[in-house]
């Protein structure tokens, strides 16, 4: 067991330096500068006086050995465009509210999924059934912009008065309440989906049947039993769900003026900041990563079935 | 089994609100009082997070907006867009126009106590000018002796330094000795860059002086709150010179990108004026009291590549095919002003100037038009047309396409994201650009600014167009103080871009303006002047008639 | 389901298990079906995997109403622009931003364009997207998955990890960076774009699917027979994989469409006046306070197709595993 962890968490190293690697080849492949924001263009002197206060003039592997020794000494460079603020600042401020954002969207999705789900099986094929299923679905299916929208106008704006929430921004907790549920309707429909299949699949086991048979009252069966067997798949589904939240809910800050990361990664791409970009692809593929290791390790002792074979 | 379930959700909704009504965390609610107080707090929307609040380093306008209450300017501009002593309570113009001395006030002020001084501006301007900040945009000051020499020195650079045109005599005297006499620089002195930075505190403190706690500012308003990318607040700075007229408290500004939830924060009462509005709203919003509109100092055009497009006569054909007063109308719907020519209304010596430019008619002229594409002998029929991706230009470049395809041109709109639209500008353009959209806003009020645009050598001539007489015309501008005299050469650079035998290198569809809603509590006293900057000094809180 | 609906791709282990979990469940020699009972003495009708399948598919009425919902929308969108009365890029401002009417069923657009047809040129160009990514994520899917449960030892473990460099990359904004690369604004690019990013999930069931049918008692008795490993991937293992690709194509079909529509919205999708359904909603996202509808019609469209193959996808899913059950 040991060495399945040492083996796995050593293995995240090559990894993440290849994700570098990768990120700052493709960087470098875009064209574009990132010093000129306007349509003004940058006299030549001033543009070369600027690749030379960034090493933008160093061979691509010379910068990509001072960026690797930056990221290991946690500092992942100054920006490109934000001439005042650093990497590191940026994810420090805005990293937060994005991963605020995201678990709120996952309790959301989490406590209304799970029912919702649960009420599908115990229901299946019926009517009861379709209609959760149907909504989950269109919670999944219609774009979160198209409900942050409707969302925003009608609660904020057209019954503003009534409801006392913000149209934008992240700072109350009425403010926070919108945004929440615009990112959270997809996991939550998918969430209700899995418990419905979850729960239907742990229905046809026979432990089940032989509680049944026992004469256990169904509503026993279904809570202790079932539920918490179904579960299972659910909770470990959870967890990447909820870096993908973090990772990239960037339409839905930048409808709600949230700032969070992933506004920021547009915004960076769009206008080439190379160090934002990379700082923040480093950081976000180091949690994916993380959490894939955790997720796999926590796996591997949960259900010995499925470690993989050597 | 129902009941179980029944009771399950109900456990779960309850305890969902529960939760929510705990609070995830308090936070503190940023400003708004939303229009019904009194109380000179207003909240607007910066719209972007400013890039950069140290003057050597802004180059966008929310930066400019925010800078330009936060500090002191030597100069500001009236309302003719003429310079108005500010901190400088006077300068003298000597030397045939080739040497300027400020003399400033002896009662500007730091946030930290020290005085303002001449030295202050000496300092702030040679280190904008210095390879080191290597500053976007250093070349405003390439006007002043060995400036763009120090900008661009690799060594001996210390002595390059004392070279420069800039020299604080005694502590209220700044002398500038400009290359060759610029009679608009006096107004050019009113842009952020050539606003002073605190010494002490830019040593202190080295890249992170504009942060909130760390900065020091010399004007009317100070920097209250800044949480990056969501708020920027400003506070009335009390020991600032002319307190008195200032009547505005706090000014709490929002960063909401998105024009459409600005207008919704607005309707909801949470922002007393946003910045800008999107056009498709323009129909809706225009005929409400909130609604404002200003004029602007600058023109959006259809740039032509003259290689791409060598025939003049298909040039001024796809200029006659554009019907302006469709594309003001149904798709910019902000009034705009159909364009005479390339330089704006409110230029100062645009009447002198008279653009009248036979191309350019405001509904366009189909028939005209197809009788000069007639005369073509190789037309080329297939235009790339190149645009970014920011919201309205690709209506407007779609009308265009169809009004273009009226004269047997197949256009095809290539949308591209700004980065790579500006490396596909160049100059020198991309050769498949055969078309692109671009709208240039005066960076100083006279339109020298707009027409050196098309020298050879601009690094702004996208279009391919090199005329060496344009050029020469260009150059005698430079040495002609006399505005009238001036005003005269301009007309007939206008001529030479757009007149009857103009080369045409361009398409201009209209003239800036600029929309905002504004409560009307606010509206009496607020202006935002042809450069779209706003002093808010001169905003008051009154209750509305 | 592989999506959420931020258009995020869940590439997680504990996901991947619990799919494969799922796909692992096919059976491998088709049982042949009893015939249902009362028959006694009728001849006893053999059937295929397939078959069986397709009835069970019918019996699921939540299925059968999807496929017809999706075939009729692809008909749609296909037929419709071709008999269509309106030029779909005429620009006519007196007519624009017309509610729908008799004259036009779902409405005009800022330029006075027919919503109703250019929905279904929209549909044309996203679908399109849609299934181009999807097969060019099933064929490198395929290709790498094959190819590492097949040589297995080193060179599986190899690919393996580098796969887990790829997951590293976050979907979406490494979508923005290839579209940055390639230029956005064609059909092609954003295939590549959306397609560069998604072919992992797919990659590990493969390599997972044939692991397991490597090891299966017939491909062993096929190859001590003497068959060719290439024969034995064709005859055996591709099609026992097959139903588990085609529940692919719909599984990826709405994550696809999704991260489509979003990056169209953010303003990197189809140039103009070709529309997929992700620029007419960015278009009309600015105007829905004056004219709802635009940004209203290809949501709606986006959300029919997306719960068609979901619900398609259930449905066979349900269809080719005969030990699902219904309670």
């Amino acid at each position: 067991m040991t060495r399945l962890i040492v083996r796995r968490v050593l293995w995240t190293i090559p990894v993440i330096l290849l994700v570098i690697l990768m990120t700052f080849l493709l960087m470098r492949q875009i064209e574009g500068n990132p010093f000129r924001t306007s349509e003004r263009a940058i006299p030549a002197s001033i543009q070369a006086n600027l690749e030379a206060k960034f090493g933008l003039d160093d061979p691509w592997w010379k910068q990509y050995v001072r960026y690797v020794k930056g990221v290991a000494t946690f500092d992942l460079g100054p920006s490109l465009v934000l001439r005042n603020r650093d990497v590191n600042d940026i994810v420090r401020e805005h990293f937060p509210p994005s991963l605020e954002l995201g678990a709120l969207a996952m309790l959301f999705a989490l406590v209304f999924g799970i029912p919702l789900g649960l009420l599908a099986a115990l229901r299946a094929n019926k009517w009861p059934d379709y209609t959760a299923m149907f909504v989950a679905n269109v919670g999944f299916a219609v774009p979160s912009f198209l409900i942050a929208t409707l969302l925003i106008y009608f609660f904020a704006v057209r019954w503003g008065d009534i409801f006392d929430i913000p149209t934008s921004g992240w700072t109350t907790w009425q403010s926070k309440i919108l945004p929440t549920i615009a990112l959270g309707l997809g996991p939550m429909a998918y969430f209700a989906r899995l418990t419905r299949g979850s729960v239907l699949e742990t229905l046809q086991q026979d432990y089940i049947r032989t509680a049944r048979a026992k004469g256990l009252r169904r509503r026993r069966v279904v809570v202790v039993h079932t539920l918490r067997n179904s579960l299972i798949p659910v909770v470990t589904a959870a967890g990447p769900i909820l870096g993908f939240l973090i990772t990239g809910s960037f339409v839905i800050e930048q409808i709600f003026a949230i700032p969070g990361i992933g506004r920021y990664y547009v915004t960076a791409v769009t206008g080439r900041d190379y160090s934002v970009v990379m700082g923040l692809t480093v950081l976000l593929a180091m949690i994916v990563i993380v959490a894939n290791m955790v997720v796999d390790i926590l796996y591997g002792i949960l259900d010995p079935r499925t470690r993989e074979a050597r | 089994m129902r009941i179980t379930v029944r009771a399950l959700l109900a456990a779960v909704f309850v305890a969902t609100f529960a939760a929510l009504a705990a609070g995830c965390g308090g936070g503190n609610g940023a400003g708004g009082d939303g229009g019904g107080v009194i109380d000179q707090v207003i909240t607007i929307n910066w719209g972007t997070e400013p890039p950069s609040l140290d003057p050597g380093l802004a180059t966008d306008t929310t930066s400019s907006d925010v800078l330009l209450n936060i500090m002191d300017p030597l100069v500001k501009l009236g309302d003719n867009l003429e310079p108005v002593p500010n901190l400088a309570e006077s300068w003298d113009v000597t030397n045939g126009g080739k040497t300027v001395t400020f003399h400033l006030r002896n009662d500007g002020k730091w946030t930290n106590g020290d005085p303002v001084t001449a030295k202050d501006y000496e300092w702030s301007w040679k280190r904008t000018i210095s390879p080191d900040l290597a500053a976007d945009y250093a070349y405003q000051f390439f006007g002043i002796v060995g400036a763009e020499d120090y900008n661009s020195c690799k060594s001996g650079c210390a002595a390059m330094r004392d070279k420069v045109g800039i020299k604080a005599t005694d502590d209220h005297t700044l002398r500038v000795e400009l290359t060759s006499p610029q009679p608009w620089f006096v107004q050019q002195v009113a842009h952020t860059s050539f606003l002073a930075v605190n010494r002490a505190t830019v040593e202190k403190f080295g890249n992170k002086w504009t942060e909130p706690g760390n900065i020091v500012t010399n004007g009317p308003f100070e920097l209250a709150t800044w949480r990056h990318n969501a708020e920027l607040d400003l506070k009335k700075w009390d020991a600032w010179r002319n307190a008195d007229e200032v009547k505005l408290k706090r000014i709490n500004g929002r960063m909401i990108s998105e024009g459409t939830t600005a207008v919704q924060a607005f309707e909801a009462g949470e922002l007393d004026m946003t910045a800008g509005l999107p056009p498709e709203e323009l129909s809706r919003l225009k005929g409400t009291d909130s609604y404002s509109q200003y004029p602007g100092l600058g023109t959006y055009y259809y740039g032509l590549n003259v290689k791409a497009i060598p025939d003049v006569n298909q040039r001024r054909a796809m200029s006659l095919a554009i019907d302006r007063r469709t594309i003001i109308d149904n798709i910019a719907q902000a009034d705009q002003l159909p364009p005479t020519g390339f330089t704006p209304k409110g230029m100062p010596g645009f009447d002198e100037l008279n653009p009248s430019s036979p191309w350019t008619p405001e509904n366009g002229d189909l028939d005209k038009a197809k009788e000069l594409m007639a005369k073509v002998a190789n037309p080329n029929k297939n235009v790339n047309l190149v645009i970014n991706d920011s919201p309205g230009h690709r209506e407007i470049a779609v009308a265009i396409q169809s009004m273009w395809k009226e004269l047997g041109i197949n256009t095809t709109i290539r949308q591209q994201e700004w980065a790579q639209f500006l490396e596909s500008l160049g100059p020198p353009p991309d050769p498949s650009v055969d078309a692109y959209r671009l709208g240039w806003i005066g960076d100083y009020v006279d339109a020298m600014n707009f027409l050196e645009l098309w020298t050879c050598k601009s690094g702004n001539n996208n279009s391919n167009y090199c005329d060496p007489q344009y050029d020469a015309l260009v150059a005698k501008a430079r040495q002609t103080p006399d505005n009238d005299a001036r005003y005269k050469i301009y007309g007939e650079l206008e001529d030479k871009l757009l007149g009857e035998n103009g080369a045409v290198p361009i398409a201009p569809i209209y003239w800036y303006t600029y929309v905002q809603l504004e409560r009307p509590s606010i509206k009496a006293s607020l202006n935002v002047n042809l450069l779209s900057q706003t002093d808010y000094t001169k905003v008051v809180e009154v209750e509305p008639s | 389901m592989s999506s959420t609906s931020s258009g995020e791709r869940t590439q997680f282990p504990g996901l991947r298990r619990l799919k494969e979990r799922r796909y692992l469940r096919l059976p491998t020699p088709p049982p042949p079906t009893p015939t249902a009972s009362g028959d006694a003495g009728a001849p006893i009708r053999s059937s295929s995997l397939w078959r069986d399948a397709w009835y069970r598919y019918l019996r699921n009425r939540a299925a059968v109403i999807a496929g017809i919902a999706f075939l009729a929308l692809l008909a749609y969108c296909v037929i419709w622009p071709i008999v269509s009365p309106y030029d779909p890029n005429q620009v006519d401002f007196s007519q624009a931003n017309d509610s729908p009417s008799l004259a036009h069923p779902l409405g005009t657009d800022q330029f006075g364009r027919d919503l109703f047809t250019r929905t279904a040129l929209g549909g044309r160009v996203s679908i399109g997207i849609g299934f181009a990514a999807t097969l060019v994520i099933l064929a490198i899917g395929v290709t790498y998955g094959a190819i590492a449960g097949f040589l297995g030892g080193f060179v599986d473990n190899a690919l393996m990890r580098f796969l887990d460099a790829l997951y590293g990359l976050p979907y979406l904004p490494f979508a923005i960076i290839i579209l940055a690369i390639f230029g956005g604004g064609s059909f092609w690019t954003m295939v590549i774009a959306l397609s560069i990013a998604s072919w992992f999930t797919t990659a590990r069931i493969v390599r997972g699917q044939i692991i397991t049918l490597k090891e299966n008692d017939y491909v062993r008795a096929a190859h001590a027979v003497g068959a060719r490993w290439l024969r034995i991937l064709a005859r055996h293992l591709l099609p026992n994989t097959l139903g588990v690709l085609v529940i692919a194509v719909f599984l990826e079909l709405p994550g696809v469409i999704l991260g489509e529509a979003f990056l169209s919205f953010i303003g990197l999708g189809i140039s103009p006046p070709d529309a997929s359904w992700g620029s007419m909603a960015q278009d009309g996202y600015r105007a829905y306070r004056v004219a709802p509808h635009i940004i209203i019609v290809p949501s709606i469209a986006i959300a029919w197709l997306i719960l068609c193959a979901n619900f398609i996808a259930d449905g066979l899913r349900d269809a080719l595993d005969p030990r699902t059950r219904e309670t």
